[in-house]
């Protein structure tokens, strides 16, 4: 029965698109887009401050024709992934080892809080210093940025288990390894879900800042150089760009794998 | 022996023995962080280029501010007293942008919250204004304000608003009809419903979303005066970056990280903390 049930999911799924909703979006958008017009006409100098929608949308064609934009797009987001992968794959067992033990727990928990609240943002003028202006650089910050949120969620998501399922492995002659991979690890899914959605999107905010302050090239320093050399169609071309991306990111990607980790693992009474 | 025996149990009654495992338990990294930084200077490791000594990080504070005539001059952010203007210049950035965002956010977001064709217009706005990260919006600020004061502001502010719109409005979305309608019924008016019912049963909600939008504020503040400020500790640490006085930058940074921690510490964590103790009440199965 799988066709039948993604016959199923695509219906929904289009229903959730076409009805009143989209109507209603449709036109929340045209009217956003007739507001934009008319401030922008009523401008003196409209290249420079606000470009209209159709000045936009014609910087768009010319640099997706010089193949600028999809190949800024795909830096970008190669730069997230990698840099969030990364950064989870550290975070989630610096969590879960956490979690096992108070006694480490109560050991690293303030350096955490400490590190965490200097944002990867501030440390970048560091790392700099140290890697130069390289994607080393960026790597290290989106690594540093997305550490934090996940080992912290996954601490408390270690936490909130129920004593009586560890005991219960216990009970059962269940070795140390079984409870972390029968009863942390699921027992934490949730939680792991949860965390990797709020790591990346601290991570996406620093990928555009670091491609801003590094100089190298993608959306963040599309929009950047625009700037520079007074193309503001650009600029707002790549504000929209980064927008939709995340928007996409988030709602399509991240939050059904979020629901779907939560449906199928969240079990465990909180 | 005995006298120490005494001291210690006194101690250890007054502040609590957990506390103090958990403190010195918690100071041990830093204490092992510190000496190895410590023992790199004594030792060589990496060049002090790279990582200055302790005692210089010290300094540089002293040495930042040694120009300044005396504390009338710090109020004013005179550029002579570089230190104490570049805090306060963040912090004030900081306390302006949250009196102007936070009302207008909440106020916003409850209008929203109260009506569905409202927010039905606001809702999509908003959603975009927030994944378009308040990063992204400096070149344009630049374009709009030039460098200095108002973008940075409206960097900060437009990050604040957004997230406390979108927080007042769940919120009140949050909150069930039936007091809404028991309000109304017992014959109260639009206002007594918005004082007696949203802004309560919303504030939770509120409350956890001003700390939310205060570390992704100051975040984006830092971020701004990095790249379109003149003042700041963002500023500072940026600036002496590039002129490669890094234990300029490691002061910053202390300072970043210690003001945002006292701020999360002793104003925002207290405060939800009590507003859920206080209004948590309303809730909503699932």
């Amino acid at each position: 029965m799988p066709s039948r049930n993604n016959l199923n999911r695509f219906l929904a799924f289009w229903r959730h698109f076409s009805g009143a909703n989209a109507i209603h979006l449709a036109l929340v958008i045209f009217g956003i887009l007739l507001v934009w017009t008319l401030i922008s006409h009523a401008l003196e100098n409209p290249d420079r401050y606000l470009p209209s929608p159709i000045a936009v949308a014609l910087s768009s064609f010319d640099m997706v024709y010089e193949g600028l934009l999809p190949s800024y797009f795909g830096d970008t987001i190669t730069r997230l992934i990698v840099g969030s992968i990364f950064g989870l794959a550290l975070g989630i067992p610096f969590g879960l080892i956490l979690g096992i033990n108070r006694t480490i727990a109560d050991m690293f928990y303030p350096m955490m809080n400490f590190f965490q609240s200097i944002s990867g943002i501030a440390i970048f003028p560091i790392v700099v210093v140290w890697f130069g202006n390289s994607d080393k650089t960026i790597f290290i910050v989106i690594l540093y940025t997305s550490f934090f949120p996940i080992a912290f969620t996954v601490l408390s998501g270690v936490r909130e288990i129920p004593m009586k399922y560890i005991h219960a492995v216990r009970t059962l002659g269940g070795t140390r390894l079984q409870i972390i991979r029968d009863v942390l690890l699921p027992g934490s899914l949730p939680h792991i879900a949860t965390g990797s959605r709020l790591s990346i999107g601290f991570a996406w905010r620093a990928v555009i800042a670091g491609e801003m302050l590094a100089g190298r090239e993608g959306l963040g320093w599309m929009i950047f150089t625009a700037q520079d050399v007074d193309r503001t169609s650009e600029v707002i071309l790549g504000m929209l760009l980064i927008g939709l991306s995340w928007i996409i990111l988030d709602h399509y990607l991240l939050r059904p794998f979020e629901s779907d980790t939560i449906e199928r693992w969240g079990l465990v009474q909180r | 022996m005995s006298i120490a025996n005494t001291l210690s149990v006194n101690i250890q009654k007054k502040i609590g023995r957990q506390r103090l495992r958990k403190f010195f338990l918690g100071s041990i990294p830093f204490l092992i962080l510190i000496t190895v930084w410590h023992l790199n200077e004594v030792f060589n490791w990496l060049a002090p280029v790279f990582i200055p000594k302790v005692s210089e990080v010290w300094e540089a504070f002293f040495i930042l501010q040694e120009d300044c005539e005396g504390f009338s001059a710090a109020i004013v952010l005179d550029q002579s007293c570089m230190m104490s203007t570049h805090i306060l210049s963040s912090v004030g950035r900081v306390l302006l942008a949250s009196l102007i965002g936070l009302p207008a956010g909440i106020a916003l977001g409850i209008f929203a919250g109260m009506s569905r064709p409202i927010s039905k217009v606001l809702e999509p706005i908003g959603i975009f204004a927030n994944s378009i990260s308040g990063i992204a919006w400096i070149p344009l600020a630049i374009v709009w304000f030039g460098v200095g004061w108002m973008t940075t502001l409206f960097i900060m502010l437009n990050t604040i608003f957004w997230l406390m719109f979108f927080n007042a409005m769940l919120g009140v979305r949050s909150i069930a009809k039936v007091y809404e309608q028991s309000v109304l019924t017992m014959g109260g008016s639009r206002w007594d419903v918005i004082t007696n019912v949203y802004l309560p049963g919303a504030m939770p909600s509120i409350i956890s979303g001003m700390r939310m939008s205060m570390g992704f504020g100051w975040r984006a503040l830092i971020a701004a005066e990095m790249i379109g400020g003149d003042s700041g500790l963002g500023f500072m640490i940026f600036s002496s970056a590039s002129e490669f006085k890094i234990e300029e930058v490691f002061l910053g940074v202390i300072i970043i990280s210690i003001i945002f921690l006292a701020t999360d510490r002793y104003c925002l964590i207290p405060l939800e903390k009590w507003t859920i103790h206080r209004w948590g009440l309303v809730w909503k199965p699932h």
